[in-house]
C-alpha cells in the first residue's frame, strides 16, 4: 500500500553539527544538560506502532529536548531508512527492515558499554533464547542481526560484541485473529485459514515480507509442505507457497487484502471477515468498538516481530550524546509500560513493571485473570474484569514463537511472486 | 413558455438519481462523523454526538492534520495565483501562430493525460538523483502545476476562441498602447473566466493526491496526511475531517461566488458593459 | 508580424519553462532509470534491457494491462451513457444560464471531499452489513447479503464511474451548447421525431465532446491505482499498482520500465482518438 515515499536528499549541513561540536567543546560538559538540551531536535521516524506523540511530548518534559516524529508504513520506512541517511537521527524500525538497511551504512552501531539497563534486556534479543531452554525460531530472529563487529561495521556478527545494530524497544507475538461470534467453534491450526469453510470471508496482508511467513505457517500446518528454513526460502518453496494461495484465491476464499491496519479493523469490525492474518493493535481497536474479536493462540506457534530504535550514521556529538541519553530513557520504563498497556512487550519488562498497575502487570505479562477493568493508556476500556489475555503470560506466548519476520536471500524473486499473486 | 415535454420529467428523474449517486458517499461521511464515542468506521452507528469534532482539535496519537491542512492551504493559493498567470499568458499567446506552438500544445495535451504516478516518479526521481531536497513547496508545487495547468489553458483557449476581436481593435484605435489594451478591455472581459480558472486551480491542487506522492518531502500536504493516517487511525475522526474539509470547500465556493456577484453588480452600478463580449 | 510571433512566444515562455521542468525532464528520466539495474535498496547506473525483458515475457504483464483495459471500456461505456444524458439535460431542458451553474456546482461539492476518505466510505455503504444490502434486504429483494458489492469489480468500476463521469459531461455539455438551436427547429420543422432528431442531428454534432470526454476518462482510468486497490480489496491489479508495487520496494528502474510501457500506451491510443478531432478548433 501507501507509500508515502518521499526521495529527498538533503546533505546535511556539517556546519550544524561542527557549531555545536565547537560548543560543547567549549563548555566541559560531557553530560548534554541545561540550556543547550532546549535547542537539540531529534528527528525519529517509524511506523506508527511505537511513533507516538505522547513519547514526544514525555521526553520533553522528561529529557528536554524536542523529538519530531514522523509515522510511516513498513514500506516507507524502508525506504527512507534507505535512501534518505540525512533525513533522519533515529529511526524506529523492526528487525527485518535492519537487515535490509544496515548493509547500507546509513545507521551506527551503539556502543553497549554506555547502555544502562543493557543486562536487564530480554534473552530473546541478545542470546537468541528467551529461556536457556529455548529453540532459536525460524526466520530473521533479532539477535542474528542484532551485532555488528565495530562502531562503523556493515556485518553482522553472531555473538554479543558490544555493538548493537538496534536497541530493541518493543515486539509482540502475532497469530490470527478471529471472530468468535460469527464462527462459533474453537480454531486450533493456521490452516483454518484455508478452510472452504469460511470461503469469502478470510484476509490476509498485502506486505510480501510478513505475508509470506503467516502463508508459510499455513501451508506447514496443512501438511503440505514442512519448511527447513521458513525465513529462508527457495526458489522451488516460494513458487510452493504462493502457488497454494493463489488456488485458494482463485477459488474465492479471500473477501479482500489490507495493507494498511485500519483496512483490517474494518473488515473485522463489519463482519466482512471472520478470521485474518491480524496486527495486536487492531484486535484491541476492534474490541474497543464492542465487537468480540480473539487473537487466537494457535498450536504451532506464533510469528513474532520486534523493533528497535537506530542511530543515523551521521549524528555526532551533542546529538549523540542526547540519542543515547533517549535511548537510556527509553529502557527506563516509562515507555515500556505505555507500550505494554497496548499490549505490547517491552525489551525490559523489569523496568516497565514499575510503571504499570499490579494488576495490568498481572493482565498483560504474568497472564493472570484481571482484576478490574483494564485501560489502554488513552483511557479506553481494553477488558473487563475478570478476562485473561488472549494466549496467556509472556513466556506461554514469547516462548512458542515459531518463526520471525524475515527477509530471505531470495527476496527479489519473492516479490516479484507476490505481485503476480496479487494479480491473478 | 413552451410546455415542457415528457422527457423532461424522465430526464429531471433520471438527474436526480445521478445527484444522489455522487452525494451517497459524501452523505455516509456526514452521517458517520456525528457518532458517539464508541463508533468505528462502519454501521451500525454508536451514538450521536460532535465527539469526533471536538477530537478533531485536539492532538491526535499520531498525524498532524493542521500542519498539513496549513501546508495544503498555501500550497493551494500557490497554485492558484500560478496557474491564473500562466494561464491568461498562454491563452494570449496562444491567438497566434508562434515558434513551437504545435508542440507546446501536445505538451500540454500530454501533461494532462500521462497517468499522475508517473509525474511523481519521474519528479522524484530527478531530484533524489542530483541531491536537491525534495519539498512541497519547489517539487511537490511543479508537479501540482502539471496537473492545474492543462485544465486552466485549455479554459483560457475555449475563452479566447470566443473571444471578439473588435474590442481589441476599437482600444488601439482609440490610441491605446498594447499593455493598456491588455489592462483595460481583455482582462475585465474575461475576468469571470479567470475566477473560474482560479477556483479550479486551487481546487485541484487541495485535493490532489498521485503527482504529490512521492514530490511533497518530508512534510505532508492534506490528502497525504490523510492517506497516512489511514495506516493507523480507525476512528470516525477521519470522516469528522472528511466533512469538515468539504465545508472548507464549501466556504471557499462560496466566497467565489460571492467575488463574482459583486463584482457584476459593482459593474452594472458603473455602467459598464465588459462581459458582454462573452457568450 | 515578427514582433507578435516574440511576443508570443515571449508569453508562453513561463509556461514553457514549467512543462519541460515538470514533464519533460521527468519522463526523459523515467526513460533512462528503466535502463539501470537496481540491488536490494539503492540503483545504479547501466544500460541493460532486464527490465523491459522481463516485463514484455511476463504472463503478469498481460493480464495486467489486459485488466486494466478492461476497466477502461466498461468505465467510458457506463460514463458516455450517464454523462450524455446528464450533459443533454442540463443543455437542452435547462431553460435558464443560472440554473445550468447551479446545477453544475451541486454536480461538483462532492468532489470537494477527498477522495480517499470518499472511498472509505464505501465500505459502510457496499459492505455486508452495509446500508444498501440492508435496504435490499428489508425491502425483500435478496434474502441473503450480495457479496459482490463491494471488493469486487463491480465497486471498482462503480467507483470509477462515480469519480470520472463528470469528466465527461462537461465537453459533451460544452459542445451540446455550441450546437445551433435553428438546426433542431429545422430538424422538427422536417417532421423528425424527438428519437430521430437525437440520433441523426445532435449525436453526430456532439461527436467531438464525446471524443474529449473518451479522452480524460481513458488517460484517468489507466492511470489511475488507489482506486482499484481499495475498491478491490487488495485483490485487482493494474498497471499503475504495479508500478507502486515496484516503488514502494526501491525497484525504480522496474517500475520506470513498467511506467515507459504505460505511456506508450496511453499516448497512442489518444493520439488515434486525436485524429478523429481537432481540440484546438473544438474548444
Amino acid at each position: 500500500m501507501t507509500t508515502i515515499s518521499k526521495i529527498r536528499y538533503s546533505r546535511r549541513s556539517m556546519l550544524k553539527a561542527g557549531g555545536a561540536a565547537v560548543a560543547a567543546a567549549a563548555l566541559p560538559a560531557p553530560m548534554v544538560w541545561g540550556q543547550e538540551t532546549k535547542n537539540i531536535t531529534l528527528r525519529q521516524f517509524g511506523t506508527g506502532v511505537s511513533n507516538l506523540n505522547e513519547v514526544a511530548t514525555k521526553v520533553k518534559e522528561d529529557l528536554g529536548f524536542t523529538l519530531e516524529m514522523t509515522a510511516l508504513d513498513s514500506d516507507s520506512v524502508t525506504q527512507r531508512a534507505a535512501t534518505q541517511p540525512d533525513s533522519f537521527d533515529i529511526a524506529d524500525i523492526e528487525y527485518w527492515i535492519c537487515k535490509k538497511v544496515w548493509p547500507t551504512g546509513n545507521l551506527q552501531a551503539m556502543d553497549t558499554s554506555k547502555i544502562a539497563n543493557y543486562d536487564k534486556i530480554v534473552g530473546t534479543f541478545r542470546s537468541g533464547k528467551l529461556t536457556p531452554e529455548s529453540v532459536i525460531a525460524q526466520g530473521t530472529a533479532p539477535h542474528t542481526v542484532g551485532f555488528t563487529s565495530g562502531q562503523n561495521g556493515k556485518d553482522f556478527v553472531q555473538e554479543e560484541s558490544g555493538w548493537m545494530t538496534l536497541i530493541p524497544t518493543i515486539y509482540n507475538a502475532d497469530t490470527l485473529g478471529i471472530r468468535p461470534d460469527l464462527i462459533g467453534r474453537p480454531i486450533n491450526n493456521w490452516s483454518e485459514l484455508l478452510n472452504p469453510e469460511f470461503k469469502g470471508k478470510a484476509s490476509i496482508l498485502d506486505i510480501s515480507s510478513i505475508g509470506i511467513m503467516d502463508m508459510a505457517m499455513v501451508v506447514e500446518s496443512m501438511g503440505e509442505y514442512k519448511y527447513p528454513d521458513k525465513g529462508n526460502m527457495t526458489k522451488e518453496e516460494i513458487d510452493l507457497t504462493l502457488g497454494i494461495f493463489t488456488e485458494a484465491k482463485k477459488a474465492g476464499q479471500f473477501r479482500a487484502f489490507w495493507k494498511s491496519f485500519d483496512e483490517s479493523v474494518n473488515l473485522m469490525a463489519s463482519g466482512e471477515v471472520v478470521i485474518q492474518s491480524m496486527w495486536s493493535p487492531a484486535i484491541t481497536a476492534v474490541r474497543s468498538q464492542g465487537i468480540p474479536c480473539v487473537y487466537q493462540p494457535l498450536e504451532e506457534g506464533y510469528r513474532s516481530w520486534g523493533g528497535g530504535i537506530g542511530l543515523s550514521a551521521s549524528l555526532s556529538g551533542m546529538e549523540l550524546d542526547a540519542a543515547y541519553e533517549y535511548i537510556n530513557w527509553y529502557l527506563s520504563g516509562w515507555v515500556g509500560g505505555f507500550l505494554m498497556r497496548q499490549g505490547y512487550y517491552s525489551a525490559v519488562p523489569e523496568t516497565s513493571k514499575n510503571f504499570m498497575s499490579e494488576d495490568e502487570w498481572g493482565f498483560w505479562f504474568e497472564g493472570k485473570p484481571a482484576q478490574g477493568d483494564i485501560t489502554n493508556p488513552f483511557g479506553k476500556v481494553m477488558e473487563k474484569a475478570g478476562a485473561v489475555r488472549d494466549g496467556g503470560s509472556f513466556y506461554d506466548r514469547m516462548g512458542a514463537v515459531a518463526c520471525w519476520n524475515a527477509v530471505m536471500d531470495e527476496n527479489q524473486y519473492m516479490v516479484r511472486k507476490w505481485n503476480e499473486f496479487i494479480a491473478a | 413558455m413552451e410546455p415542457r415535454p415528457r422527457s423532461f420529467y424522465i430526464l429531471s428523474v433520471f438527474f436526480m438519481l445521478f445527484l444522489i449517486f455522487l452525494y451517497g458517499p459524501t452523505l455516509t461521511i456526514a452521517v458517520l462523523s456525528f457518532q458517539g464515542p464508541g463508533g468505528g468506521l462502519t454501521f451500525p452507528m454508536r451514538g450521536v454526538s460532535l465527539h469526533w469534532f471536538r477530537d478533531l482539535f485536539e492532538q491526535q496519537a499520531v498525524g498532524d492534520i493542521w500542519g498539513s491542512f496549513s501546508r495544503s492551504f498555501v500550497l493551494g493559493l500557490m497554485v492558484m495565483v500560478t496557474t491564473v498567470v500562466v494561464s491568461v499568458m498562454g491563452g494570449l499567446a496562444f491567438r497566434r501562430r508562434f515558434a513551437g506552438s504545435t508542440a507546446l500544445f501536445y505538451l500540454i495535451i500530454t501533461s494532462l493525460v500521462i497517468p499522475s504516478i508517473l509525474i511523481s516518479l519521474g519528479v522524484g526521481l530527478i531530484w533524489s538523483q542530483s541531491g536537491l531536497p525534495v519539498h512541497w513547496s519547489t517539487s511537490g508545487f511543479g508537479a501540482q502545476l502539471t496537473w492545474t495547468l492543462p485544465f486552466g489553458l485549455l479554459i483560457m483557449f475555449a475563452v479566447f476562441n470566443r473571444f471578439d476581436p473588435s474590442y481589441e481593435e476599437a482600444a488601439r484605435d482609440l490610441g491605446a498602447s498594447p499593455w493598456q489594451v491588455i489592462r483595460h478591455v481583455v482582462l475585465p472581459i474575461i475576468a469571470p473566466s479567470l475566477i473560474g480558472v482560479a477556483l479550479f486551480g486551487f481546487t485541484l491542487s487541495y485535493d490532489e493526491f498521485a503527482r504529490t506522492l512521492l514530490t511533497s518531502g518530508s512534510y505532508n500536504t492534506l490528502p497525504l496526511e490523510i492517506f497516512g493516517m489511514t495506516t493507523n487511525v480507525t476512528t470516525p475522526v477521519l470522516f469528522a475531517l472528511g466533512t469538515l474539509t468539504t465545508a472548507f470547500s464549501l466556504v471557499i465556493i462560496g466566497v467565489f461566488l460571492l467575488i463574482v456577484w459583486a463584482t457584476n453588480r459593482r459593474r452594472a452600478r458603473l455602467g459598464s458593459d465588459a462581459g458582454q463580449g462573452m457568450v | 508580424m515578427r514582433k507578435t510571433s516574440i511576443t508570443g512566444w515571449l508569453l508562453a515562455s513561463p509556461l514553457s519553462l514549467i512543462l519541460l521542468v515538470f514533464l519533460a525532464a521527468p519522463i526523459a528520466m523515467i526513460v533512462v532509470v528503466s535502463f539501470w539495474g537496481a540491488t536490494e535498496w539503492a540503483i545504479y547506473p547501466a544500460f541493460e534491457f532486464e527490465n523491459y525483458e522481463f516485463l514484455l515475457t511476463s504472463s503478469v504483464t498481460y493480464r495486467v494491462f489486459l485488466n486494466t483495459f478492461k476497466y477502461v471500456a466498461i468505465t467510458w461505456a457506463c460514463t458516455l451513457v450517464i454523462g450524455f444524458t446528464v450533459a443533454y439535460y442540463l443543455a437542452f431542458h435547462i431553460r435558464t444560464l443560472t440554473w445550468q451553474i447551479v446545477l453544475f456546482l451541486l454536480c461538483t461539492i462532492p468532489f470537494l471531499t477527498s477522495n480517499i476518505i470518499r472511498m472509505i466510505s464505501w465500505i459502510p455503504f457496499l459492505g455486508r452489513n452495509g446500508l444498501a444490502n440492508s435496504a435490499l434486504i428489508s425491502w425483500g429483494v435478496i434474502d441473503e447479503p450480495v457479496e459482490w458489492l463491494l471488493f469486487s469489480d463491480f465497486s471498482v468500476i462503480l467507483a470509477f464511474v462515480h469519480l470520472y463521469t463528470l469528466f465527461m459531461v462537461v465537453p459533451i455539455f460544452n459542445t451540446m451548447m455550441r450546437i445551433d438551436k435553428s438546426l433542431i427547429e429545422a430538424a422538427a420543422d422536417a417532421g423528425a421525431s424527438g428519437w430521430q432528431t437525437l440520433w441523426q442531428v445532435i449525436v453526430p454534432l456532439t461527436k467531438p465532446g464525446i471524443m474529449i470526454g473518451t479522452i480524460f476518462v481513458l488517460a484517468l482510468v489507466m492511470g489511475d491505482f488507489i482506486t482499484v486497490r481499495f475498491m478491490s480489496g487488495s485483490q485487482s491489479a493494474n498497471v499503475g499498482r504495479m508500478i507502486q508495487n515496484d516503488i514502494a520496494l526501491l525497484q525504480y528502474p522496474s517500475a520506470s520500465a513498467t511506467a515507459v510501457i504505460l505511456l506508450v500506451t496511453v499516448l497512442l491510443l489518444i493520439g488515434t482518438l486525436l485524429r478523429f478531432v481537432d481540440i484546438r478548433k473544438e474548444l
